[in-house]
């Protein structure tokens, strides 16, 4: 016989000024089933929470409603009560009288009806919930961290000195991603390289890290703590125990001029070649795009120098496969070209730059060892025009957002430019500095006042060649008048973008993006770095644009996550997850497809002699997330859903 | 030979070199247009088989008898292009393997019989691709155009006046080929969604969960509207579903044996108009 107790919570006055609630318990002690019935103030205080587990101790419920707030609110809440009261948790239900009554009506009279219908349905559903037991998965405690930028190196770092394992893969041949591209960092100056690459060393020696580098997310299956990984790592036709990286291929190789990416186009690379020379691990890849020999089939030059026989043309993709608990997602951010720019010239002028490449020529390790100069001529810039929001914030590029970063690095060119040059004559186009962060506004004011930083509030409309300069035209819009500069040299802050491929990557994990390939985070206040897949966890500018400090922040946050979840044997999860009745199933897998989680197996029936009866679906209660979609799909109903199964959801439309 | 003729000895060949095991087809029945079917697994037996125009029924069903194939033989059978696309869901479905079957493939045009070309199911994909075109060209019937032209109002009389005849006998589920689950939602009474007595409520309740069911897999062989003792026209609402899923989905119920089920299935270009 249930003996359901029902508590009505009045929320201050959010229930009890609509709803009678001295009524709606009279009705509730009246129906069939219902032991007791109270209301108080906020059942959700302490002494709230006290007095549903003294009656529950007292009359022996077996079950509770409490006809309060949305289950959002509230239900772990009193769940948890009745846990602690010895009650199953899943036998408390919550009746939601505010938001769907007592919030949406303006009749008392009619609300209070509508309330006592909410309730009784509820407890027409409670006396037929079963007990429901946690379930428990096991955790691989490796972890696996996808991006080797300073967010994927960082994250790996901390997961690894607090015992975790981690496999780290690098889609590029070396560790470093953009930061170590970068000449030195705001505010504080710092060499970019100096910083960067004894943590990448670090990364590449640690015991519990594994790094794979040129390789790249094949397919991801699994679930939290469970996760199957293949990574593909790509040949890179050396073989990296052989090799010493003494860099004699390099200097042979006949196939010289190649763009080279690190130098972001304004040095060439061979097809045999390490991305720099700090690279982690200092070993060459070869570009078999470029190398002469895939390309006609003679050449070995390499081979023939290499005094370690590391070459080997014959090498294959392997691919890797990985057990692994949970996942960070580190994979980073491009820069937008020039190219998208009509007014700036399509790209077709030398001496226009990214943001980036100005890096790289500001950079000692560059290819002009640090010297500015014009990649069209050589000659040393006498003034440079730098143009913010070159695509940020300008709805008809398509890019609505704010880069974040582009203020603070133009103030950083403009300061480095007259410390490599004190004659240089800089002209920022700006539309606002935005600095905020520490010691960031500071750093601007610096360039301005002692660097001779001249910031212009304006946009730049048109950019030609004459005679040999570049041509600026835009507005002052604090004179308001037109300006027009003639430059040698202009640096584009073209905006952050996501990497080309990150939608793909999206699918692959399946995790979600926004518009432009940014993936989301669970919520963008108080789940930052989770994605909406458990076990998968995002850090850096993949997720948006973001400085270093920010990077570095959110991957140690990372960590602890992942931490976390590594710090348990076993994970526990809501035991809301679909089953199989296998005596009425018919194997006709519709529930199969209609699964967005993969969660659903065949499953073979056999006699006892092994012999095969037939096939039926079984579900995986690590991958169920309770969705309820096969549920839907089953024309048989054999598939049902604990907590929300036919049986209680027909007696609680039948209770209204 | 006659066509009946050349069936017979097909039938008799396929038996005889014990390349089946059975052989489902039509024999007489209790009225000179009437026939039942019938289940060959002797060579001697064949001339018991008839093949005329009256011979309307889809077979299909026949196959799932449990454990009917379970020996892995195969088992040859007499269908009408729309019993090739029953069998086409069928496998789609994972209810059999159309491997395990030899198609005894055959088409009525009027009064005449004519034999259809091929031994497998994927073999009259050019019949079942020329159908599709002709059922989207026209509705199959011309009661179904006056359902149409109906009011809402008008459309439910009908149907509540059709169905205040049934009986719950369900045998239409029993003639239909995709009835085939082992537990008809209908006979869970954990809980009972569908009441079982015959009234108006529980009728309707029946006759739509039904038709819901079979949307993007009723082939239209009139299976249900054959069997039903108090002649309700079955045939209009499982078509009128039918008409649904190829309109919107350019959905054609077992086109081959790989087709995904419509209603489990997406494509990026499906029309989205239910959103509002």
């Amino acid at each position: 016989m249930a003996k359901i107790g029902v508590f009505v919570c009045h929320c201050g006055e959010n229930i009890a000024a609509k709803v009678d609630c001295t009524k709606l318990v009279a009705a509730m002690e009246g129906h069939p089933g219902v032991a007791i019935a109270h209301e108080y103030k906020y059942f959700c205080s302490e002494p709230g929470q006290e007095s549903i587990k003294k009656a529950v101790a007292e009359y022996g419920l077996t079950g509770v409603i409490v006809a309060a707030c949305s289950p959002r609110m509230h239900e772990a809440t009193f769940r948890t009560a009745c846990a602690e009261a010895g009650l199953n948790p899943y036998l408390c239900e919550i009746a939601n009288i505010r938001e769907q009554c007592s919030w949406v009506h303006n009749d008392g009279e009619q609300a209070t009806r509508k309330a006592i219908e909410i309730t009784r349905s509820l407890v027409e559903k409670v006396k037929r919930n079963n007990e429901l037991q946690p379930i428990e998965v096991p955790v691989t405690r490796r972890a696996l961290v996808i991006g080797g930028g300073i967010a994927g190196i960082q994250a790996a770092l901390d997961i690894a000195n607090a015992g975790g394992e981690v496999v780290l893969v690098e889609r590029e041949a070396s560790l470093g991603g953009h930061m170590a591209q970068l000449s030195e960092t705001f505010p504080t100056l710092d060499c970019s390289q100096c910083i960067m690459t004894p943590r990448m060393v670090e990364a590449a020696r640690h015991p519990k890290i594994r790094l794979l580098t040129y390789s790249e997310i094949e397919k991801v299956e699994g679930f939290i703590g469970n996760f199957n990984v293949t990574v593909r790592q790509k040949a890179r036709f050396v073989d990296m125990n052989l090799c010493t990286g003494c860099g004699e291929c390099m200097q042979k190789c006949p196939a010289k001029k190649i763009s080279g990416e690190f130098d972001c186009g304004l040095a060439n690379r061979t097809a045999i070649y390490t991305p720099f020379a700090q690279a982690v691990p200092n070993k060459p890849v070869i570009d078999s795009e470029h190398c002469i020999f895939f390309k006609n089939g003679k050449c070995k030059a390499c081979q023939r120098v290499c005094p370690t026989d590391a070459i080997n043309f014959e090498m294959e993709d392997e691919l890797v496969e990985l057990e692994i608990g949970a996942i960070v997602v580190a994979t980073g951010f491009q820069v937008q070209n020039t190219a998208l720019y009509g007014e700036y010239g399509y790209g077709r002028y030398p001496d226009v730059l990214t943001g980036l490449q100005f890096e790289r020529l500001a950079s000692a390790s560059g290819p002009t060892g640090g010297k500015i100069t014009r990649p069209s001529d050589g000659k040393e810039p006498e003034t440079i025009v730098f143009i913010q929001c070159a695509g940020s914030r300008d709805p008809s590029k398509g890019i609505a957002y704010c880069s974040k970063i582009c203020c603070m690095y133009t103030a950083k060119h403009a300061m480095l430019y007259r410390h490599k040059n004190h004659d240089g004559n800089s002209r920022i186009f700006y539309m606002d500095i935005r600095a905020a962060g520490k010691g960031y506004d500071e750093f601007t004011r610096r360039a301005i006042e002692e660097d001779g930083a001249g910031y212009v509030r304006g946009r730049v409309s048109k950019l030609w060649q004459e005679n040999g300069k570049l041509m600026v035209r835009g507005a002052d819009t604090l004179l308001g008048r037109p300006v027009e500069v003639a430059a040698d040299m202009v640096v584009l802050a073209t905006a952050m973008v996501p990497q080309p491929d990150s939608k793909e990557l999206g699918k692959t994990l399946g995790i979600g993006y926004d518009e432009y390939g940014f993936f989301n985070e669970a919520h963008l206040k108080l789940r930052p770095v989770e994605t909406a897949t458990a076990g998968i966890f995002l850090a850096g500018a993949c997720q948006s644009p973001k400085d270093i400090p920010d990077s570095v922040a959110q991957a140690s946050a990372c960590a602890s996550k992942v931490l976390a979840l590594f710090s348990r044997d076993k994970l526990e999860r809501e035991p809301v997850i679909a089953q199989n009745n296998e005596a009425t199933c018919s194997g006709c897998w519709g529930c199969v497809l209609a699964c967005p989680y993969n969660a659903i197996e065949k499953k073979d029936l056999t006699d006892r002699s092994g012999n095969l009866i037939r096939r039926v679906a079984s579900v995986n209660a690590g991958l169920c997330q309770g969705c309820g979609t096969c549920v839907t799909f089953c024309r048989s109903n054999s598939i049902d859903l604990a907590g929300f199964t036919e049986k209680q959801i027909f007696a609680e439309v039948m209770g209204l | 030979m006659s066509i009946q003729e050349q069936y017979r000895s097909r039938a008799k060949e396929l038996l005889g070199e014990g390349s089946v095991k059975m052989v489902i087809g039509y024999g007489v029945g209790t009225t000179a247009t009437r026939r039942r079917p019938i289940f060959i697994t002797s060579p001697d037996e064949t001339d018991r088989l008839v093949l005329d125009a009256s011979c309307r029924t889809n077979l299909a069903g026949y196959l799932l008898r449990e454990g009917l194939l379970a020996d892995q033989k195969s088992i040859a059978v007499f269908l009408l292009p729309d019993g090739v696309r029953a069998l086409n869901i069928l496998a789609a479905e994972s209810q059999l393997a159309t491997a395990q079957i030899v198609v005894l493939g055959f088409e009525i045009k009027g009064e005449e019989v004519k034999p259809l070309e091929g031994t497998a199911a994927g073999d009259f994909s050019a019949i079942i691709a020329e159908r599709k075109e002709q059922r989207k060209a026209q509705p199959s019937h011309e009661m179904a155009v006056k359902l149409e032209e109906m009011t809402p109002a008008e459309r439910f009389a009908f149907w509540e006046k059709e169905f205040s005849r049934c009986i719950k006998c369900y045998a239409c589920r029993a003639a239909c080929p995709m009835c085939w689950c082992r537990r008809c939602v209908v006979d869970n009474n954990q809980p009972q969604w569908v009441n079982t007595s015959s009234h108006t409520l529980g009728n309707l309740e029946w006759n739509l969960v039904r038709a819901f069911h079979l949307a993007g897999r009723c082939v239209e062989c009139g299976n249900c509207s054959e069997a039903c003792p108090v002649n309700i026209p079955l045939h209009l609402l499982n078509g009128r579903m039918t008409d649904e899923v190829l309109t919107a989905f350019d959905h054609y119920p077992g086109a081959d044996e790989q087709q995904e089920p419509v209603l489990a299935s997406f494509r990026k270009d499906d029309p989205e108009t239910f959103i509002l």
